[in-house]
């Protein structure tokens, strides 16, 4: 999900790095505002301070909701779950341990297989009604993944949340000048690239700015080559698959020719496609406040991603499980109920959240679809082909392997298929 | 006793924040552990895969080169600066010029790096400008590592700058004025009663420098995130990765007590090697 694509992010990203690793040399001693403990209710997720606000208003909603209950929210400003899961991980091998967490597809496995969760499954028992109306108003796919991806034993530790899909965004005024037709639903890596081609000729802009985020720029090339970076049960890496090789090629080509701005750069895509100088970048749903902050959300539209050999994109879900240490778990299933709720879900949707609501009524609504660009309604049509981001127990250190491999071949260093045959035996020492 | 109650903070902070640390890093190192399950006993075994790693072999060298590199900049050049700054600027400018070259220092790596990163970009970077070249300085494995080494030197030379200064500052004026009595010339004064006199802080100037190269971390994460293909990781964000990204903790202390023994061998041989031309 918000994977670190762009300059921006990567800031981000970096500072936080940089804070993670002062708070690691801080962490030794005192493990005294652990939530278990104590009277709040302590919730810890993922937010850049740009998201701060958003889920303050969130958390508002719900003080005044169960004035009885007193919510101590944390976030974490890191863009990026990998080094989100290990500053958690580095807390509770320390003995903070808090009550609910907001955890990512990218490690759900990992946190339901070392035995810290929950199950669910009485307080599903128990309000049963609410939560079989929360499952209807939502695609099956995202409740079957959930069952099938977030945990191993049978138990449920994760309800399906909010998610991120991956379409293209592309700036209309530049395709206008260009004279090149928006692009629809259905096009193919050949429009796509003789798009590029186009607005690079008339316009001088960069069509694409190609990254080596796993999630936002590698994922959706693969998947809509017909192919993976892992077997379908993530035990099996094949990131040097022939389909992959071509995949990566195809955007070596693109930085070679010019119509992407060269890796390694700090290149802010959001901005430099709000002025005009980019057309079109991948991204989910979090593209949304930089663009809202840019004014740019009329100047912008979303379709599918191109195709070749059929339609894909990653899809990654947020899940809000019970921790086994808490001690306010009736708590924390009351919070984790409001947070699924109708109302819940559409506040969050109405403030400019970074995800699409998981609810089908939400996702469809006039709150999330105002002041947001052309075609955002694809974001949740495409769970209909999406398929989960292969994220085995190594999450961060595949990550890394993964995006390395391709940085490699962005950047013409070396042979696709020699970079991507060596990531693939560094995956194959992870799993 | 009360000997040992004056000494006792200090021994006490030594025994909390040294000794223990090192010992329980020791102990780590003998476990497979993921932060999240119970540590399981691994006796040798991280050791083992630590010399068969050729990820720590390359991060083990990349420190080596970037811990001499800059070891022979910092002190060569900030001893030419130095020299530069102390004879021939007036009262005035010396002030300035020193500000200037140390001031680097005092900027965080964080944002150093991020000022880089810039600066170096391929698209629109003054660098590219400048120097009129397409090369994608940070994205090259044969220029990553030389580019890392001069942004370090950018940010961290005035700091010995300001050391060997102090040390030219100690050199007795009598000295000198009795060598050139003596007929001596300019470099013969430098060679024989500046060096001599100094050995000492250019000695200080060097070990302090070599400890602080081989904990470099901050600008690799931030600019390159040790790539291109490994050929900017040092030992100590290899140390980090493997135990806050793979999640192999053990495997992490391993390296971590390598980088010390790395440190103390290198700085015992260094105090060896001193007692030749370091003048007490």
């Amino acid at each position: 999900m918000n994977q670190p694509l762009l300059s921006r992010r990567r800031f981000i990203q970096t500072t936080g790095g940089t804070a993670l690793a002062a708070s690691l040399a801080a962490c030794g001693g005192g493990n005294g505002s652990g939530g278990s403990g104590t009277k709040e209710l302590s919730f810890v997720y993922m937010g850049t301070a740009e998201q701060q606000a958003t889920w303050n208003k969130l958390f508002a909603k719900f003080t005044e909701q169960h004035p009885e209950i007193k919510l101590k929210a944390e976030g974490i400003p890191l863009s990026n779950w990998g080094d989100f899961f290990n500053k958690l991980s580095t807390r509770i091998a320390g003995g903070q341990v808090p009550d609910v967490i907001q955890i990512a597809t990218e490690g759900q496995r990992l946190f339901a297989s070392k035995g810290l969760l929950a199950p669910l499954d009485d307080y599903i028992k128990k309000d049963q009604s609410t939560i079989d109306e929360y499952y209807a108003d939502m695609d099956p796919n995202l409740i079957e993944w959930d069952k099938k991806y977030a945990s191993t034993d049978g138990k449920t530790y994760y309800l399906p949340g909010e998610f991120n899909t991956m379409c293209m965004w592309y700036s209309k005024d530049l395709f206008a000048k260009a004279g090149v037709p928006e692009p629809t639903p259905k096009w193919t890596w050949d429009d796509f690239r003789h798009a590029c081609e186009q607005i690079k000729t008339k316009t001088g802009a960069f069509g694409y700015a190609a990254d080596s985020a796993y999630f936002g720029a590698i994922m959706p090339w693969l998947l809509t080559n017909g192919t993976s970076s892992f077997s379908e049960d993530w035990s099996k890496p094949t990131f040097d698959d022939p389909k992959a090789i071509e995949a990566a090629e195809f955007n070596r080509k693109l930085v070679a020719d010019k119509l992407s701005p060269p890796p390694g750069g700090t290149f802010d895509a959001f901005t430099a496609a709000a002025q005009g100088k980019l057309a079109m970048f991948g991204g989910g749903r979090w593209p949304i406040i930089s663009i809202r902050n840019l004014k740019a959300t009329a100047k912008m539209g979303i379709v599918p991603w191109p195709t070749k050999v059929e339609q894909g994109s990653p899809v990654g879900w947020n899940g809000y499980p019970i921790l086994k240490a808490s001690k306010k778990k009736d708590d924390a299933w009351t919070f984790i109920k409001f947070l699924i709720s109708k109302e819940g879900s559409s506040t969050f949707a109405q403030l400019g959240g970074t995800i699409v609501p998981a609810r089908k009524s939400i996702a469809n609504s006039q709150s999330f679809l105002t002041d947001a660009p052309k075609g955002t309604e694809y974001l949740y049509q495409a769970l209909s082909y999406a398929t989960p981001i292969p994220s085995p127990d190594k999450g961060a250190a595949v990550q890394k392997a993964i995006e390395d491999g391709w940085k490699q071949v962005l950047t013409g260093n070396a042979q696709p298929a020699d970079a991507l045959g060596k990531a693939q035996t560094a995956l194959e020492g992870l799993v | 006793m009360p000997g040992y109650l004056f000494i006792s903070p200090a021994v006490l902070l030594f025994l909390v924040f040294v000794a223990l640390p090192l010992l329980a890093a020791f102990g780590l190192s003998l476990f497979h552990w993921d932060l999240l399950s119970t540590p399981e006993f691994a006796g040798l075994d991280n050791f083992k895969q630590l010399v068969q790693d050729s990820a720590t072999i390359r991060a083990v060298l990349n420190t080596f080169v970037f811990a001499l590199a800059s070891v022979v900049t910092h002190v060569g050049i900030g001893m030419l600066l130095a020299l530069g700054v102390h004879r021939t600027m007036t009262r005035g400018t010396k002030y300035f010029v020193r500000t200037a070259f140390f001031f680097p220092f005092l900027v965080s790596w964080a944002a150093v790096a991020l000022l880089w990163k810039y600066v170096l970009d391929p698209t629109f970077g003054i660098a590219a400008y400048y120097l009129s070249s397409s090369t994608n300085w940070l994205a090259s494995p044969t220029w990553a590592l030389p580019t890392l080494i001069v942004v370090d030197w950018w940010h961290t030379i005035g700091y010995t700058f300001i050391i060997l200064l102090a040390g030219l500052q100690t050199v007795p004026a009598q000295l000198l004025e009795a060598a050139r009595v003596d007929g001596a010339n300019a470099w013969w004064r430098f060679w024989s009663v500046t060096l001599p006199v100094m050995s000492p802080t250019i000695f200080f100037a060097t070990v302090i420098t070599f400890i602080g190269a081989f904990q470099i971390f901050d600008p690799m994460v931030i600019m390159t995130q040790g790539g291109p293909d490994g050929a900017t990781r040092s030992i100590v964000q290899y140390t980090y990765e493997k135990g806050f990204q793979a999640f192999e903790v053990g495997y992490a202390a391993a390296l971590s007590l390598v980088l010390f023994v790395v440190i103390m061998i290198v700085t015992g041989l260094q105090f060896r090697l001193s007692r030749r031309w370091v003048h007490q």
